[in-house]
This record gives C-alpha cells, sequence and structure tokens, in this order.
C-alpha cells in the first residue's frame, strides 16, 4: 500500500534520510521508534510530501507520489495526517475544523458533511462538543478532534506523528484508546511514537530508526524482545 | 472668519475623507495582491512585489504625488484626469505598499502548522491560504491596519500641492484670504483631529470583535476596555 524505495532527504548540507526502503501492506499498523532527531518525523512527512523528496520514490497504492505529474493533492485525500501539536485551526469550531475539508475538497453537501462529523465524534467520544472551539478543549480532546478531522476525508491510510507527546500524562490514554480503535478497525498507520506500551500492543511491526537509516525492522516481539542491533538495544534500554 | 468659509471647510472634509478612503480601501485590496506576491516562491512574481514596496516606501508621497500627477497620468491618458483621480490613486499605491508589508507578515506570523495541516487534509495552496490562514491573519492585522488608516487620514493632506480641495486647502485658502495664520490652521488641526479621533474609535470596536479569543461573545474576559457589555465577567 506504501512502498518508499531508496529515499533520500536533504535539508541544505543535512543530511537527514540516508536511503530508507520499506514496504507498508494493507491493514498494518506501523510503529516507528528512535532517538530524537533520527528523521522519524522526516520519514513521515516525506510520505504525503509534506517535506519535498531529494531522492528515490515513494508510492502509494502504485502511484508514485512525487511524480511532477501526481496531483498530489489527490495522494492526500487517502492519507491522513496527524500531528504532534494538534493543529486545529482556531477560528472554526470543532464541526467547522471536521467538515471543512470535506465539503471544500470533496464537495461534499453541508448536511452530508455535518451526519458524517457528527459520526466521528461520537466515535472517538466527543460529540457534545461539536460546537466549542478549540481553545476551549484539553490537550486530549483536540487531539482526538484532530484525528476525527483527518478521518473525514475517509483516507486508506493514517500517519501519526508523535500524537501524545504534547499530552499531559493523563491524556495520553484516550487519545490511544482512538488509535487502538481505528487499528482494530483495519486501517493502515505509520505511527511515529515514544510510547513503547502502544508500539509492542497495538504495532504490526516495529521500525527502529537512527541517524537516517532504518537500523532495525520486525514484529514487537523482534524489536522489543530479541533486538539484534547494539544500537537498538541500546534504545530500548533508555526507553523501556 | 472661519464661519464665512464654513463651506470651503466642510467641503475639505469630505475630500478628505473621500481621498482617504478611495486610497485604502484600494490600498487594501492592492496591497493584498502584492502582500501575497511578496510571500510567493516564483521569481517573477516576488520581485515585481518586492521593488514595488521599495520603491513605494522608499520615496516620499509627496514626490510620488507629483510624479502622478504631472507625469504619469497625463502621460496615460494625454490629460490631467483631475486632483481626485491623481490624488487617490497615490494615495492608494503608496497605501498599498505598506499594506502588503503588513499582510505578508500577518500571514508569516500564522504557525506554518497551519498550513501543513491544511495542505495534508487535501487543500490546494489557496483554498488554505483562502480558508485557514488569512482569516486568522486578519485579525491580527487590524491593529497595523487600524494604523495604517489614521497614518494616510494625515499623509492625504499631502495632495493640497496638486490643488486638491481637501482639508489642509481650505486652511491655506482663508489664510491667504485674510493674510492670517493661527485661526485657520488651528481649525485645520482640529478638524484633523476630530476625524483622526473618529477612526481610533472605529478601529477600537473593530479590534475588541475581532479580540484575542476566537471563541465568539459571551466569554469571560480578564481585561475589558472601554464600556462593559453586559453578561458574565
Ligand atoms: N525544516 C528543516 N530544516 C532543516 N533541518 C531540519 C528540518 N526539519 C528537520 N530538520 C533536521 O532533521 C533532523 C531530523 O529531524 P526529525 O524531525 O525528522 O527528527 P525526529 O526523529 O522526528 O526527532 P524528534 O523525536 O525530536 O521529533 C534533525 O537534525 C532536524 O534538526
Ligand atoms: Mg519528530
Amino acid at each position: 500500500m506504501i512502498k518508499i524505495e531508496n529515499l533520500y532527504k536533504s535539508f541544505g548540507d543535512l543530511e537527514v534520510l540516508k536511503g530508507i526502503d520499506y514496504e507498508v501492506k494493507e491493514k498494518e499498523v506501523i510503529c516507528v521508534i528512535g532517538p530524537s532527531g533520527s528523521g522519524k518525523s522526516t520519514f513521515l512527512r516525506c510520505i504525503n510530501l509534506l517535506e519535498e523528496i531529494t531522492a528515490g520514490s515513494v508510492y502509494i497504492d502504485g502511484v508514485k507520489v512525487n511524480d511532477p505529474n501526481t496531483d498530489i493533492n489527490e495522494v492526500r485525500k487517502e492519507v491522513g495526517m496527524v500531528f504532534q501539536q494538534f493543529n486545529l485551526f482556531p477560528h472554526m469550531n470543532v464541526l467547522d475544523n471536521i467538515t471543512i475539508s470535506p465539503r471544500k475538497v470533496k464537495g461534499m453537501n453541508p448536511t452530508e458533511a455535518e451526519e458524517l462529523a457528527i459520526q466521528l465524534l461520537e466515535k472517538v467520544g466527543l460529540k457534545d462538543k461539536a460546537k466549542a472551539y478549540p481553545e476551549q478543549l484539553s490537550g486530549g480532546q483536540m487531539q482526538r478532534v484532530a484525528i476525527a478531522r483527518a478521518l473525514a476525508m475517509q483516507p486508506k491510510i493514517m500517519l501519526f506523528d508523535e500524537p501524545t507527546s504534547a499530552l499531559d500524562p493523563e491524556m495520553v490514554k484516550e487519545v490511544l484508546d482512538v488509535m487502538k480503535q481505528l487499528a482494530f478497525e483495519g486501517m493502515t498507520m505509520v505511527v511515529v511514537t515514544h510510547e513503547m506500551g502502544f508500539a509492542r500492543e497495538v504495532g504490526d511491526r516495529i521500525i527502529f530508526m537512527d541517524q537516517g537509516y532504518i537500523v532495525e525492522e520486525g514484529t514487537p516481539e523482534d524489536i522489543f524482545v530479541h533486538a539484534k542491533n547494539e544500537r537498538t538495544k541500546a534504545f530500548l534500554s533508555k526507553v523501556l | 472668519m472661519i464661519w464665512n468659509y464654513k463651506e470651503l471647510f466642510i467641503r475639505g472634509i469630505w475630500v478628505t475623507l473621500a481621498l482617504t478612503l478611495v486610497g485604502y480601501i484600494g490600498g487594501i485590496m492592492l496591497g493584498l495582491l502584492i502582500g501575497l506576491g511578496k510571500l510567493s516562491k516564483k521569481k517573477w512574481i516576488y520581485y515585481p512585489s518586492k521593488y514595488y514596496v521599495d520603491f513605494f516606501r522608499g520615496t516620499p508621497l509627496l514626490v510620488q504625488i507629483l510624479l502622478i500627477h504631472l507625469a504619469v497620468i497625463p502621460t496615460i491618458f494625454g490629460q490631467s484626469l483631475g486632483y481626485f483621480v491623481s490624488g487617490a490613486t497615490a494615495l492608494m499605491l503608496n497605501c498599498a505598499a505598506y499594506n502588503a508589508e503588513i499582510i505578508r507578515a500577518g500571514i508569516q506570523s500564522i504557525d506554518k502548522g497551519q498550513m501543513e495541516a491544511a495542505r495534508s487534509l487535501g487543500m490546494p495552496h489557496k483554498l488554505a491560504m483562502r480558508h485557514i490562514i488569512l482569516p486568522q491573519a486578519l485579525r491580527r492585522m487590524i491593529p497595523p491596519f487600524g494604523n495604517e488608516l489614521i497614518a494616510l487620514l494625515k499623509d492625504s493632506s499631502l495632495v493640497t500641492v496638486i490643488a486638491a480641495n481637501d482639508l489642509l486647502y481650505a486652511g491655506k485658502i482663508v489664510a491667504g484670504a485674510y493674510n492670517r495664520f493661527w485661526e485657520p490652521y488651528i481649525t485645520v488641526a482640529v478638524l484633523y483631529l476630530f476625524l483622526t479621533f473618529l477612526f481610533t474609535r472605529v478601529i477600537a470596536y473593530t479590534e475588541k470583535r475581532f479580540s484575542n479569543s476566537y471563541v465568539p461573545r459571551q466569554r469571560r474576559r480578564m481585561f475589558t476596555f472601554g464600556r462593559p457589555t453586559g453578561g458574565s465577567s
């Protein structure tokens, strides 16, 4: 479903991704772990082309994302993204945050979009917050709205970039629960996370990244119990 | 003495107001285009916008007014189109340069995560600009836009040099007629003060309506400026 071939990414002279090959299959949940600055976010952001790709290619459903002839907006309709800082639109209430994109991008009619939004809000447990503004919500609530907003485009793939890192500890669970539910329903997900418990429980495969490389990859058991690489072991001994 | 010329002053007020408002509204629309141009990655859009701003901010408005009235318009149209067209055009072009900078800065002040979130939802750049970035940026632009409006009102007095019947011109006529300077120029000053005061009120009202909170109305505020609006607090 996502195929990444020999992906390189540099910011000026700084080489951040140094040849990444990976394939994500449908309904897989991939958790990306690794130390700060290892390139996890950059890797994720190259998938939906929020970062320009320096070399190599990314295919989604067989479509080459970084092809000049590809309409990136079409690709992005299929790929939802959730950010560490939520990035809700502060000038719109929750309902509008969720419906704006289906309405403006897909041309969905307002009533239909609203029904969809209510349905999604129910799913993330925030039906009563439809008319609230982002600044009236807690971090955990904002992130759940952000997930609902991404889902409103009915994507096939969801990307999460440290969705719980900006949250107070007591709010982490409510967001992870929503993500678990999503994984359970068969969403294809790539999740950059520091929540090792979540990675272990929900991840089908774990990627350990360091210094721009995928150092090790495997099932949660492969990585968390039988890590082979010294760097993986060193990292895990620090975070577990 | 002043009273005899009250019609001249009243007319002056209207001319000054009209010049200011036409220049200002045109200046905002043109400024938006140029401000967006200065944010463009395309060189052929960026550079003309940049040079435009550099020119109109880097030369005196008085020179611009004279150039437009005596050189640009006669060359294009073969004749003068009157002080109002020249004056309003000069004020608009000048104001656009300052507004472009306000708009550029306002847009750049919006967290880049907003654009990224919008784009990640499949919105094309223009759509994201219109529905996500500009509505947020505009409310940050209101205070500097207000300053610009007051500055323009005062700067509009420069059109007097092309014999526009504006407020300052009324003062000059009276001063000339009586060969007295205190009364006419004090009157002019007071009338400008009155106009800026009016504008200040309008701006304060606008700022309050679009205050720092995105949540509309009935929300407890830590501080209230001006008359309390009732409700909770
Ligand atoms: N826009 C940018 N311009 C320049 N350098 C960047 C940019 N974005 C990221 N980098 C650099 O690329 C490297 C990898 O960054 P990235 O954000 O992908 O790391 P990360 O693994 O997500 O780290 P963290 O766990 O802290 O989020 C870092 O050295 C970072 O400073
Ligand atoms: Mg990161």
